[in-house]
């Protein structure tokens, strides 16, 4: 680990040390006028007051022992299955830990402990099918944690115990077929939730009673069906809801009556046909308006009276209308291909 | 053919979480973005970036973001970013497409 920190005060006496701070300048001179040229084989370090961040890829070796006031560490793109043992002992002012793409497939259940002010853990794109108990005991201080692009086929409520400041969980790309119900239960503080591309069914209806401050719930592939009431009732700080590429064939009339602050509503490539009386005219009542769009393209539409009310609100709304061309009626057969604006217009 | 009403969507959706883009929009987790183009990386003023990234040197542009947005930590090793990247070449040029309209008058 090299120990060259220019910015870290030296206590240097007598002359020799007056040439070798000199010396030291001039090369501090020259490395600057230069730039930065990483030298890959090591590790990226940089300093400030707040501490050192590391920052290590391959050819760079992980290095063994790391500055004490380390608060930034990053061991990305090694193909590394564990992590030694007492990997973050030492550091106990980390921050940040980012370990994306390796292939971590199990963590000690102590591996976090040393580092109990951490606020960002990145796992992204790693092995995990399970996270150990009690992983979480000390991260009350976590804000961000990033699980996207492992091999999760379930979660266990447990495995979450511990995390009170959780702002943003991104369980997104993984095997997901279902939720355990209370997954959320204390998560008061989660403003972003990423469930995208898994293998989800169906959702526990009760999924979201904890986190109601929830801003952003991104939904889009999965295997969703149904949207119900009772899901959505209490979000009513939710600005961004994705629900596309789904297999959506029956959304409840109630299902966006608690959301007051929609900016964006995201419903394209479903099975949906038709919606319910009431769907839209409870979305335009929604403060913002879905002022970012919404989108309800690529569905199967049948452009019959039942969408009286969405053809309304389409009218009045249609600059906020993402991908008009492909919202198109797939029935009845005199409507066929029609695209549905037209079809709102006209009515 | 590049396609920004499908880059919007997937700034919204992957990318707003922690930036904007709009003139004099705020900082988050992430830079503004206003000003992108023809800029050296590391200088939207007021935001707080990795020794890494300001010292990248590039000037932002379509080919460099290209590059930056299929694998963001192989381009800038030390980012904070936590963003995998794009794989797909349409959806970076879709969104390259967007930012390039979104992010100056």
């Amino acid at each position: 680990m090299s120990s060259w920190n220019p910015e870290r005060k030296q206590s240097l006496v007598g002359w020799d040390s007056h040439l070798s701070r000199i010396f030291f300048l001039l090369l501090l001179f020259v490395v600057s006028a230069q730039g930065v040229t990483p030298n890959p084989e090591a590790c990226l370090v940089s300093s400030s007051v707040s501490g050192s961040s590391i920052s290590c890829q391959p050819p760079a070796q992980i290095p063994k022992s790391l500055p004490a006031d380390t608060i930034f560490l990053a061991v990305e793109f090694f193909n590394l299955t564990q992590l030694p043992a007492d990997f973050l002992q030492g550091i106990p002012n980390l921050q940040e830990l980012h370990l994306s793409t390796n292939r971590l497939e199990n963590l000690s259940p102590k591996f976090l402990l040393p580092v109990p002010q951490l606020k960002v853990l990145d796992l992204t794109h790693n092995s995990l099918t399970r996270l150990p108990p009690g992983l979480f005991r000390v991260s009350a201080a976590l804000c961000t944690l990033v699980l996207k692009e492992n091999q999760l086929k379930f979660l266990e409520a447990s495995w979450l115990h511990g995390l009170k400041a959780l702002q943003h969980l991104d369980l997104s790309e993984n095997q997901l077929q279902s939720l355990p119900p209370g997954l959320l239960e204390n998560f008061t503080n989660l403003l972003t939730l990423d469930l995208s591309n898994n293998q989800l069914q169906t959702l526990p209806p009760d999924l979201l009673r904890g986190p109601l401050n929830l801003e952003r719930l991104r939904l889009e592939g999965n295997r969703l069906q149904v949207l119900g009431e009772r899901l959505l009732a209490p979000q009513s700080k939710l600005r961004y809801l994705f629900l596309n590429d789904n297999r959506l064939a029956s959304v409840a009339a109630g299902a966006f009556r608690g959301l007051q602050k929609l900016d964006m509503l995201d419903l394209s490539n479903n099975l949906l046909t038709t919606v319910p009386t009431g769907l839209w005219t409870s979305l335009g009542k929604a403060a913002r308006n879905l002022k970012d769009g919404f989108d309800i393209s690529s569905n199967p539409w049948i452009c019959d009276q039942n969408l009286a009310d969405l053809y309304h609100w389409l009218v009045a709304n249609e600059d906020k209308m993402f991908f008009r061309n492909h919202t198109r009626c797939a029935g009845p057969e005199a409507l066929k291909g029609q695209m549905l604006l037209a079809v709102a217009g006209s009515h | 053919m590049a396609d920004a009403e499908t880059g919007k969507k997937i700034f919204i959706q992957k990318c707003a979480q922690c930036h904007t883009v709009e003139k004099g929009g705020k900082h988050k987790t992430g830079p503004n973005l206003w000003g992108l183009f023809g800029r050296k990386t590391g200088q939207a003023p007021g935001f707080s970036y990795t020794e890494a990234n300001k010292s990248k040197g590039i000037i932002w542009g379509e080919q460099t973001l290209m590059e930056y947005l299929e694998n963001p930590k192989k381009y800038i090793p030390g980012t904070k970013m936590i963003f995998a990247g794009l794989k797909k070449k349409s959806e970076r040029e879709d969104l390259i497409e967007y930012l390039k309209q979104a992010t100056s008058s």
